[in-house]
This record gives C-alpha cells, sequence and structure tokens, in this order.
C-alpha cells in the first residue's frame, strides 16, 4: 500500500502544479498566423466530420467537393460567380467546351497545352481515361454518371483497373479526348464538369487516396491529409502559371480544415475568432444570436454571415404503389394540410418554404409554385386543413393508416414527428419509424420495405433538370437500391423527361421544364415538397467579407477569399 | 501459482474468441441493410454493387468471412466498410486520448474516494458523515452524459472558465491538454467516487471490529498508527480490486458517454459512430479492444488475489 | 439471513464462497428475520422519505393521461410549431421563427415550456417516464428472473452445466456494457427482431427492455450462484435430499425461498442501474426510438437548445436523477435491513 500512497501523492502534487499553470497561461490564439496584409495569410476553418473521402473519384459530399473542387480541375467546369452565372459551364483544363456530335453520342475536347500538376508532372490526354477509370474501378459513388459512356459496364464487370475504355479515345500527341456515350444525354458536359472527372496522373494507384491525395491541377493543392482530425491545402505553386484566367488562383496561402464534430463549439469558436469559417450552418441555438450580431452589412459587430438558398428541395414522398396514396385526392389532402411554415421552424429558418421540385437556382425552376400561387395554397402561410380534412373525406380515406419514415439526421427526427402529427391532423392514423442515416434510404428504396411516405432530399449535383427529374422517372424504378421513392410512373412524365433529354440547347426548354413541374406537384401531387435550403457563410471578423463567392454547385469559394488589411 | 496464471490467461483468451464469434452474429444475423449496397453511395448501380460484393467477399459463407475479419484484424489491414480508413490506425490514433481520460479520471476517483470514505468512516454517524453519503448516493444517480452536458455548458460555454468540449495534443500544449480533460476526468470520477467512498466507508468499519485490530488497540498504538497500518492497509484492497476492474470498463467503452458529450474523439467516441452507421469492421475492432482490456484487467486482479490468497486457487472463484 | 449476498459483491474473490464465517447462514426462512427486517426498515426515516419520493414519482408518472387532458391541454405527440400562446397579456409564439422554443411559463400549459416541436416539455416528461420507468422495471424483473434461474441451476447441479453457464457469464461480462447494449439496440432498432413466433417491432419498448435485461444478468447471476453454492451444503437440503426429494424440488422449492431477500435486496437497485442505462442508450440513440418519449431521448435532443432552452436539458434530467437517487436511498435503506453487511455492486 505504501508505493500506492506516494503513487497518489505524486499525482495530487502535479495535478496542482498544472492547475496554477494552466491558470496562468494565456488563451492559445486559435486563427493560425497573422501575417500583415491582404494578400496571402493562412486561415483555420472547420468541418462537423470527415468528409466521405479526400480522393476525386470517390468523394460524393458537399463536405468532400467544397475543398476539393479547387484542388481537381475537370476538362470542363463552372464559372467561379454566385447565382445563375455560377451555373455556366466554362472550359477548365480543356481550351474550350466540348463538341457535340449530331447524334449527341461524341464529346470532343482538347486539352489545354502545357498543364502540369502541382507536383510538376505534366498533364496528358490519357490521364483523363485514367481518371474514369479510378471513378469505374473504385465502385466510386460517382459509378453511376460514368456508366453512360461506352464500354463503362464491360470494363467494370472485367475487373482489370488496366483495362482500356472503349468508350474514351486520348491521343498524347495532340491532347484532343474523345467520349462516346452509349446513348445521348443533354447532362453529360455536366457529368464532365463534376468533381469525379477532376484529372489526376496517369499513373495514380486505383485505392482510396484519403490519407495521401494524389496531385491534381487547381489554385490550390492538398498538403497534409490526417483523417478526423484535419487537413491542409495549400496554394499551388504551379497553378498561376498555366495561364487558364477564367480561374482564379486564388489568395490565401493556406487553409486548415480541423474536423470537430461539436458545431456548438465550432459556431462559438468562429464568434470568437480563433476559427476562421465553418463549413457547415450554425447549430439552430446559436444561430438566432449569430444572425442578430453578423447579419447584414449594418450589423452591430461587423457582417460576417450570410445565407444562400441552395439549389435543393426536401420533399415527402408519397408512393403511389401503396394504399392510400394511389388515390391522387389523399396526395393532394396531404400536399394541402402540409404546414411548410411550421416545418421550416424546425430548421431554424435555414429553409425557404416552397411546394415547386425544380427549385430556385435550377433551370426550368418554376416561381409561380414556390409563391403565394401555389395551387395548395401559399407555402409561407399555415394551411387550409379544413379543405384537406374535407379532400381526405370525399376519397374516403379518413383514418388510413399511415406509417411515416425519417431517418436519424439532425433535424430529421423532429421534422418526421411534425409530418406525423400534420398527417394526424388531416385525419390519418399516423406511426412513426426512424431509421439510422446510414441504411435509411436504401431500406425506402427495396420494394419489400413498401413505404407509405416519408421523409427525403436532393441537393444538385449539376445544374441541369435531369439531375432532379431522374428521382421521378418511371425507368428508374428498380426493386432495390429505387431512388423513385413515390413510384412515379407516368406516361406523360416520362415520355416529356425522355424528350426534353436530347434538348442540348437548355435555355430553349426551360419553360416546359417548368410545366412539367406542374404536372408532377399541382396536377398529380405525386411527391409533396416543402422547401429548399439555405447554406450560411460564417466568417470570424479576420475574414474580409466582401471578397467572398458562394458558388451555387460547390457552395463557398475557398479560392475568393481573402483577410482584412492588416490580418 | 503458474499453473493458476496460465490457466486464467487461457480461459481470458478463449472468452475473448467468443466475444468476437457474438459481435460477429449479431450484425451478420440482424438485417442491418447490405453494405456493398451502402458503399455503393447514394445511386448504386447494379453492375457496381456486384463488384463490391466480390472484392469484399461479401458473397462467401459466414465462417469465411468471420475467418477473414479476424486475420485482418491481426494483421491490421481492417479497414471501416464506409470510409475505407484503416481501424486500426484510427484506434491507435484515438487511444491515447481514452487512456488520457481513463487515467485522470481513475487517480481522482481513488484520491477522493479514499479521502471521503476515510473522512466517512472516522465520523461515521455525524452530520458531516451522512453527507458524504447522500452525496456519494448522488454520485451513483447522476448520468454521466447529462452531468456532462450540463458542466460543459455552464462551467465551458457559459462561465468560459474551462473550454467548451474538445481535445488538445499533450505535445502541443500541455496545459491546454490538462486543461481540456479536466471536466471530463471531473464527470466520469463522479460515479466511482460515490461508489469507492461506500465501500471503503463500511469496510473501514468492519474492519475496525476485527480482533487483530482491537489487539493493536490494546497494544497502545495511536489511532492513527492503528488506522494506517492495520485498517487501512486491509481495507484498501477491496478498493484496489474495484479501481483495476473498473479501469478495465472504462477503457473498454465504459466511457464511450463521456467522450461523445466532451468531444474528445477517442475510442469509445469512435466506437459509438461507428455503431451508428454500422460500420462492422470497426464494431469488431473496437469491441475487442474494449474485451481486451476489460478481460486482461479481470485476470490480472484475480492471479493477483491468488498469490495473495491461496484459497482461491484451489476454489477457482469466479471472481468478477 | 443470506449473508452470501456478500460473495455477491465484486470483491467476491476476497470472500470466496463458502467462507467459513458464511457457513451459518441460510437458515430456512421463517418469521422472525422478516419482521426483524421490516421493523429496522421502518426505522430509517431517510429510506422511507425517499421510497415516498419514488412512488409519488410513479404516481404522477402514471397520471400522465390526467395532466395531460385536464392541466396542459395537450398530447405528448401533438405539436404546436404555429400555435401561439397568451402571456402575460402578450401574444407569444409557442416556437419562433428562428425555431426557438418558449421557456416554463409556470403555469398549466407548458409549465416547463415547450420543445423544438412546440410539444409540451411537462406532458413530455411524465409520459417519458412512463416509459423510462416501464422500462427499468419490466428489465430489472426480467434480469431477477433470468439471473435466478441460471444462478440457481449453475450453483446446484456445479459441474458441466456450472462450466457452461459461468462461461457464458464470463462472455457477457467481457462486453463492455454500453458497447454491448448500443450495438444490440441498434441492431434491433433497424429491423426488429424476429425468432420462430415471437415478432417484435423495431420501435417497440421490448426490445431496450430485452437490451437491459440481457446486459445485467451476469452482474446478478454471479452472486446468485455463489449463494446457492453455499446453500445447498447446509443441512436443510441435506434433509430434503435424504426424504427423497429430486434436484428440481430441491431448487426451487428449498433453496429458492432463501434467496428471497437476495432478490429484495437487489430489486431497487436493479430498477435504479436499469433507468440509468436506458437514458444511456437513449441518449445514443440505441434505447426509446421516436416518436415514443422517454428521459434519455429528451435529454439528447434537449442537449441540441442547451443555449436557448436549457430547461429542454435539465427538466428531464433532474426527473432521471430524483427517480434514480430515490430509488439508490431506498435500496440502501432495504439493503441494510435486509442484509446488514451485504454490499452490492452494480456497474453503469
Amino acid at each position: 500500500m505504501k508505493s500506492v500512497a506516494r503513487f497518489l501523492l505524486v499525482t495530487l502534487v502535479l495535478a496542482v502544479g498544472s492547475l496554477t499553470l494552466a491558470a496562468c497561461s494565456d488563451d492559445d490564439d486559435g486563427g493560425g498566423g497573422g501575417d500583415s496584409s491582404a494578400e496571402g495569410g493562412s486561415i483555420t476553418i472547420s468541418q462537423s466530420s470527415q468528409p466521405d473521402y479526400l480522393d476525386p473519384a470517390l468523394s460524393y459530399t458537399v463536405n468532400g467537393w467544397e475543398p476539393m473542387w479547387l484542388v481537381y480541375t475537370p476538362l470542363i467546369t463552372y464559372k467561379r460567380a454566385e447565382g445563375a452565372e455560377g451555373s455556366e459551364l466554362i472550359p477548365g483544363l480543356a481550351e474550350d467546351l466540348p463538341e457535340i456530335s449530331s447524334d449527341g453520342l461524341t464529346y470532343t475536347l482538347k486539352l489545354r497545352d502545357g498543364l502540369v500538376y502541382s507536383d510538376g508532372t505534366p498533364v496528358k490526354a490519357s490521364d483523363f481515361e485514367h481518371t474514369i477509370a479510378r471513378v469505374l474501378n473504385l465502385e466510386s459513388g460517382g459509378s453511376f454518371f460514368y456508366e453512360a459512356i461506352e464500354g463503362a459496364d464491360k470494363y467494370l464487370s472485367g475487373g482489370d483497373p488496366e483495362a482500356d475504355i472503349s468508350g474514351i479515345e486520348a491521343d498524347d500527341k495532340t491532347g484532343e479526348i474523345t467520349v462516346t456515350l452509349v446513348e445521348p444525354d443533354a447532362s453529360f458536359s455536366n457529368v464532365l464538369a463534376m468533381n469525379f472527372a477532376g484529372l489526376v496522373p496517369g499513373d495514380t494507384p486505383f485505392r482510396n487516396l484519403t490519407e495521401d491525395p494524389p496531385p491534381g491541377v487547381g489554385p490550390y493543392e492538398l498538403t497534409s491529409s490526417e483523417p478526423n482530425r484535419e487537413f491542409v491545402m495549400e496554394k499551388s505553386k504551379t497553378f498561376e502559371g498555366l495561364g487558364i484566367p477564367e480561374i482564379p488562383a486564388g489568395n490565401i496561402d493556406t487553409i486548415t480544415t480541423k474536423i470537430i464534430p461539436n458545431a456548438q463549439q465550432q459556431a462559438q469558436d468562429v464568434i470568437d475568432n480563433k476559427l476562421d469559417y465553418m463549413q457547415d450552418n450554425p447549430p439552430a441555438d446559436l444561430l438566432p444570436q449569430i444572425k442578430e450580431r453578423f447579419e447584414g452589412s449594418d450589423a452591430p459587430d461587423g457582417e460576417r454571415f450570410e445565407e444562400h438558398t441552395t439549389v435543393s428541395t426536401y420533399y415527402f414522398f408519397l408512393n403511389v404503389r401503396e394504399e392510400p396514396f394511389d388515390d391522387p385526392k389523399v396526395r393532394e389532402a396531404v400536399n394541402v394540410g402540409l404546414d411548410r411554415p411550421a416545418l421550416a421552424r424546425l430548421y431554424g429558418g435555414t429553409l425557404a418554404p416552397g411546394c415547386g421540385f425544380l427549385p430556385p437556382g435550377m433551370p426550368g425552376h418554376n416561381e409561380s409554385l414556390d409563391g403565394p400561387d401555389c395551387p395548395f395554397g401559399d407555402p409561407n402561410q399555415p394551411p387550409d386543413l379544413e379543405r384537406a380534412q374535407q379532400l381526405l373525406k370525399e376519397a374516403g380515406a379518413e383514418g388510413a393508416k399511415v406509417t411515416v419514415w425519417g431517418n436519424t439526421d439532425d433535424p430529421t427526427p423532429k421534422v418526421t414527428e411534425a409530418y406525423a402529427d400534420q398527417l394526424d391532423k388531416i385525419g390519418f392514423d399516423v406511426d412513426v419509424r426512424i431509421l439510422g442515416a446510414g441504411v435509411y434510404f436504401q431500406a425506402i428504396g427495396n420494394e419489400d420495405t413498401r413505404a407509405q411516405t416519408g421523409f427525403t432530399n436532393w441537393f444538385q449535383d449539376f445544374p441541369h433538370p435531369l439531375n432532379f427529374y431522374f428521382l421521378v422517372d418511371g425507368g428508374t424504378i428498380q426493386p432495390t437500391n429505387n431512388q423513385n421513392f413515390s413510384n412515379v410512373d407516368d406516361l406523360k412524365i416520362n415520355d416529356e423527361i425522355n424528350a426534353l433529354a436530347l434538348e442540348t440547347d437548355l435555355a430553349s426548354v426551360e419553360d416546359s421544364w417548368a410545366a412539367l413541374d406542374e404536372v408532377l406537384v399541382a396536377d398529380n401531387s405525386y411527391i409533396a415538397p416543402y422547401g429548399h435550403q439555405k447554406q450560411s457563410t460564417f466568417f470570424s471578423d479576420r475574414m474580409d467579407f466582401s471578397c467572398a463567392l458562394f458558388n451555387p454547385l460547390y457552395l463557398n469559394d475557398y479560392s475568393s477569399w481573402c483577410l482584412k488589411e492588416g490580418e | 501459482m503458474l499453473r493458476f496464471a496460465v490457466r486464467r490467461l487461457i480461459s481470458a483468451v478463449l472468452v475473448l474468441f467468443a466475444v468476437s464469434v457474438l459481435t460477429f452474429l449479431i450484425f451478420n444475423v440482424i438485417p442491418a441493410g447490405d453494405p456493398a449496397v451502402r458503399m455503393a453511395g447514394k445511386v448504386p448501380t447494379k453492375p457496381q454493387v456486384e463488384a463490391i460484393r466480390e472484392e469484399w467477399g461479401f458473397d462467401d459463407p459466414i465462417y469465411v468471412q468471420y475467418g477473414t475479419m479476424m486475420k485482418k484484424l491481426f494483421t491490421g489491414d481492417t479497414v471501416s466498410y464506409f470510409t475505407q480508413l484503416n481501424v486500426v490506425d484510427e484506434i491507435i490514433k484515438g487511444a491515447p486520448r481514452t487512456f488520457a481520460l481513463a487515467i485522470g479520471a481513475a487517480v481522482l476517483s481513488l484520491l477522493f474516494g479514499v479521502i471521503l470514505g476515510v473522512y466517512g468512516a472516522r465520523h461515521a454517524g455525524q452530520w458531516s458523515d451522512r453527507a458524504i453519503t447522500l452525496l456519494a448516493v448522488l454520485g451513483l444517480s447522476l448520468p454521466v452524459f447529462w452531468l456532462g452536458a450540463l458542466m460543459n455548458h455552464y462551467l465551458g460555454f457559459e462561465l468560459g472558465i474551462f473550454p467548451n468540449g474538445g481535445y488538445v495534443e499533450f505535445g502541443e500544449s500541455p496545459t491546454g491538454w490538462f486543461w481540456h480533460l479536466m471536466l471530463p476526468w471531473i464527470a466520469l470520477s463522479f460515479l466511482f467516487v460515490g461508489f469507492y467512498s461506500r465501500v471503503l466507508r463500511s469496510d473501514i468499519l468492519e474492519t475496525e471490529n476485527e480482533d487483530f485490530v482491537r489487539t493493536a488497540r490494546a497494544k497502545g498504538l495511536t489511532e492513527k498508527q492503528v488506522m494506517n497500518r492495520h485498517v487501512l492497509r486491509n481495507s484498501l484492497v477491496p478498493i484496489i480490486t474495484l479501481w483495476g476492474l473498473d479501469f478495465g470498463f472504462i477503457l473498454g467503452g465504459g466511457a464511450i458517454l463521456t467522450e461523445a458529450v466532451f468531444n474528445l474523439q477517442g475510442v469509445g467516441q469512435y466506437a459509438a459512430e461507428s455503431i451508428e452507421q454500422l460500420d462492422q469492421p470497426v464494431i469488431m475492432a473496437v469491441t475487442l479492444f474494449g474485451a481486451f482490456f476489460i478481460v486482461l484487467l479481470n485476470a490480472v486482479v484475480d492471479i493477483v488475489y491468488a498469490a495473495l490468497d491461496p484459497r482461491i486457487r484451489l476454489e477457482d472463484a469466479r471472481a468478477p | 439471513m443470506p449473508e452470501g449476498g456478500r460473495v455477491a459483491t465484486a470483491e467476491g474473490a476476497a470472500a470466496p464462497a463458502g467462507a467459513p464465517e458464511q457457513a451459518t447462514l441460510g437458515a430456512p426462512a421463517g418469521a422472525g428475520p422478516w419482521r426483524l427486517a421490516w421493523r429496522r426498515l421502518r426505522r430509517n426515516r431517510a429510506t422511507l422519505v425517499f421510497g415516498g419520493v419514488f412512488v409519488a414519482l410513479v404516481l404522477f408518472c402514471i397520471a400522465a393521461p390526467l395532466y395531460a387532458k385536464h392541466v396542459a391541454h395537450t398530447g405528448p405527440y401533438e405539436n404546436h410549431l404555429s400555435d401561439t400562446i397568451e402571456q402575460d397579456g402578450e401574444t407569444v409564439n409557442v416556437v419562433g421563427f428562428d425555431g426557438v422554443p418558449i421557456g416554463p411559463t409556470w403555469r398549466g400549459e407548458f409549465l416547463l415550456g415547450a420543445d423544438d416541436n412546440g410539444r409540451d416539455v411537462m406532458v413530455r416528461i411524465l409520459y417519458g417516464g412512463r416509459n423510462s420507468l416501464l422500462i427499468g422495471v419490466s428489465a430489472a424483473l426480467i434480469t431477477l428472473m433470468l439471473s435466478i434461474l441460471l444462478g440457481l441451476v449453475a450453483g446446484y447441479m456445479r459441474g458441466r452445466v456450472d462450466g457452461v453457464i459461468s462461461r457464458m457469464m464470463d462472455v457477457l461480462w467481457a462486453f463492455p456494457v454500453v458497447l454491448l447494449g448500443v450495438a444490440l439496440g441498434t441492431s434491433l432498432a433497424l429491423g426488429g427482431f424476429e425468432l420462430g413466433p415471437v415478432s417484435v417491432g423495431p420501435g417497440s419498448l421490448l426490445i431496450p427492455i430485452f437490451v437491459i435485461s440481457i446486459v445485467y444478468v451476469p452482474y446478478m447471476a454471479r452472486p446468485v450462484r455463489g449463494q446457492v453454492l453455499i446453500l445447498r451444503e447446509q443441512d436443510f437440503v441435506e434433509a430434503a435430499r435424504s426424504q427423497g426429494a429430486g434436484p428440481l424440488r430441491v431448487m426451487f422449492a428449498e433453496i429458492l425461498p432463501n434467496l428471497a431477500s437476495t432478490m429484495i435486496v437487489f430489486f431497487p437497485l436493479l430498477i435504479a442501474n436499469a433507468i440509468l442505462l436506458e437514458a444511456a442508450l437513449s441518449f445514443l440513440g440505441a434505447g426509446v426510438q421516436s416518436p415514443e418519449p422517454s428521459w434519455g431521448t429528451m435529454i439528447d435532443s434537449g442537449v441540441e437548445r442547451i443555449i436557448t432552452a436549457p430547461m429542454l436539458t435539465i427538466a428531464p434530467g433532474v426527473f432521471l436523477v430524483a427517480t434514480v437517487l430515490a430509488l439508490n436511498v431506498f435500496g440502501d435503506g432495504v439493503r441494510d435491513a435486509f442484509d446488514p453487511k451485504g454490499r452490492v455492486r452494480m456497474e453503469h
């Protein structure tokens, strides 16, 4: 026992010692070094969770794309601009936008001359084929998009990573790249501009490189990555000299992203200038305070916060294959009785109520559906509950048993419970099922689950209505992994999607897409949309707010940022 | 003695084996969704899902899958299904945080457990003893996640005395490290302080009535000498035992809640996240990691006891 | 009365089963010791007070529907996201446009305020208390029955049967408690449970009950086994055997009654720990499933609002701590009355 007592004594002394030490020591100066000019400098920012991957072939989340689109530039990309302009395609590593053959099957591009990766390796045309091969071979979540290329399915089933993809021809001498599709797809230019197609060197290994990200061509390079702790982006030394004027080379020298699971802690650290930016929205609990202090140019504590509506739609699916939602009147009752402003409150004001499917910012967005003219009633006003009850009565579906599905991602459980309560008020007999976020979509996309109604949402992958409409295309219904949760299989809608999909001049058919939204939502109530998510920009006091750009696709554009004078 | 120790260790290994099989079964028999589909991302396609199945061996018979998983665990090749990060690396990264939490909490709980226990026994029946007893029961009744959340909010967020959660590497800033761990240590040790002080108090009171203590007193030793040389020495034995076992429990996942509330990103939090995602390789690894420490410390305590008391060896008592 | 409960304790190794000083224990249950225990219990005022607090809490929770209907005028699932109430002559949103719910009004409606969905917190607490208590009591009962059965069989049969049961307990014991609970709870909450004719829905309260009762079995079965090991050597057991009583009869008619006081001592403490574990599991999302409230799930979602609406975290926690504390103090008193020397060890 003697030794234990002595051990205790030692620890006690140590404990008291460190206590005094800690009390004396100053706070850490969180925000990183402070250079004294608006050019350059370093910042520390945060994300709530490790991005799914830090490998362009694999990442399929906003957390991954927001940093990585500045590291891996595809052959074509999007304009570094806000609003609709930011959805415009521009040449990236290619000299020009693709030349599309008259049958819509062949895309021809030419690589710019003299490109090098951040490590100095020259870029070759054949790297493009390797980049796509990695997406397919690594069974990436992006495979879906590139299976449209001829020979992709054969490459995938063959299992040999070094095999040739017959639909991709690349000439390293001339820099010419030709892509052949299985069938025409007007949105394929957008697919070429996705982050998955950001070029990597031809010798990049066929495995997940999150811990050692490959070099790319872009304003920044990923110089270190310690999963679940932090990753560091530094301004590329080679990019500025490449002469791609449309893609700015960035200001800040070093951007360190820390992974901090606690959103409250992140927000508090941004308020206290210990962090310079948080990628996620501030938690609902701190949002009112943050808005009051930092929103708007006349904010009392300086402008540091802004909200942007993202190109996204939140909706409840209404499975037409299951009673009672096989009856259009019942579906209408749900749409009429849905209390959209109430649901918006659950998002703490980060949801803009609406009842259209194609969101604002997406070509073909139907403004009348998101405003007071929505046939179900103004989405910003409480619903006409009596009319909804009446509709349900007319359909003879009062007291119909309905199970509402939702997942555990905050705040979805609350939204699901509120939706269930609203259905209860309309006159349904409601049950709630909340599943883990990891398995939710798989479960409701399995026809054996027979999910009647529940939560779902979609964020654009690229600015083309097809990226939303494949979710309600009768041709995409499958017994498992179904994404068409409502099982919408309407001839009129299917035909219109197929026809519009061929039109390469999107601007000319925007009205037709908007009209299709009327058919989907107003005429048939196949789904019950309730709003569009907002995404925030929230900075520390060190950052110069006026520099920041918000791209509708890749959200906050780190390459636009700069520090205030003197920071 | 050696034979007992060997036997005890062999049975510990067998228990670990059973734990691994059981964990594997829990997450295989129960429908948790098809991992291949989940790995395929937002828009899974058939050829893609089939390729994943083939590569990861999801179509193999279940015992083959178990064998593969265990082999990979021991060669350190296991990767998470969903992040494809090496599981052993992640555990190694989180372990120092979990150890720091466990060791600090263990020291605090033993320290204050002993102080309050001795004090309570010395003043048995007085109001201060009663207050300590009530406080001890309160310690047993406070859920650590609730206590932790309130401490974090009021002492960390509102008053700013302590950091609002998070962890700082010792190498980065020793004082920051200490300061960040202070609240988690206190929150976690509350329960154990309550428990140890109670056990110790009643043990001391019991020991004081034993013959050898009376003899010691009769020999004319001072009260202090009696306490230190005889009573405490005897009464501390069970406490140290419990302490050893609890240390195993904390390391073995008992600290999940504390880590989650204070956002320490240790093995416990890693475990909680992987369970939420039903990420089987990670669950296997962290469960075995936890079970290893529990079983190890159990075995150590048993063997030490056996060394002290030969009766145990005969009895082979199934000590907890 | 069987002081064998001592073996029950974690320091069992220090006082191994069958240690000589316990040889005198385990006389057949008679009126004497029970009356003695009752007298001791009655004299312990703290025990009675806390016992009373627990009973009051239970009654209050049982009366939840009455409170909901006549005092709060709203149910546990009813959202009031767009509603307003009158407070100090002003019209106030139950949930603000920024999502911040109203705080305590300290009167019938929204006594303790509303949660994010605009539901009455007090009503949710009472209904949540019903779930927490139901789970705690049922799980404790099941643990008790399972452990008595396993401990009895293992201790009486000894040999191979004992070996198998004890190894099973070892494995369960080696599982990290919270990890095991969360693992079982999460996977069961996902798909429910089907075994032959038994089918349990994924949202059922039976799942946390089952998980919690399994987790605590080794903590209880080991002490029972130890006690049975002593009891089976006692004279009265020998006597029954020599009169031709079969093993079943000896186990259940002779030994079981002698375990009664152990059960009584363990029961309140088991409930207390079961309630705590339920809260922990629910906090981690592996216990009671939405939309059913429980104290653990309420704290879990309350923490997200701890800045703007701290009552959402504090209130359910206070009820939880009060209940567990009352049970613990009461349980201690009961133990002192029935088993003044024994010590019971429970883990969280």
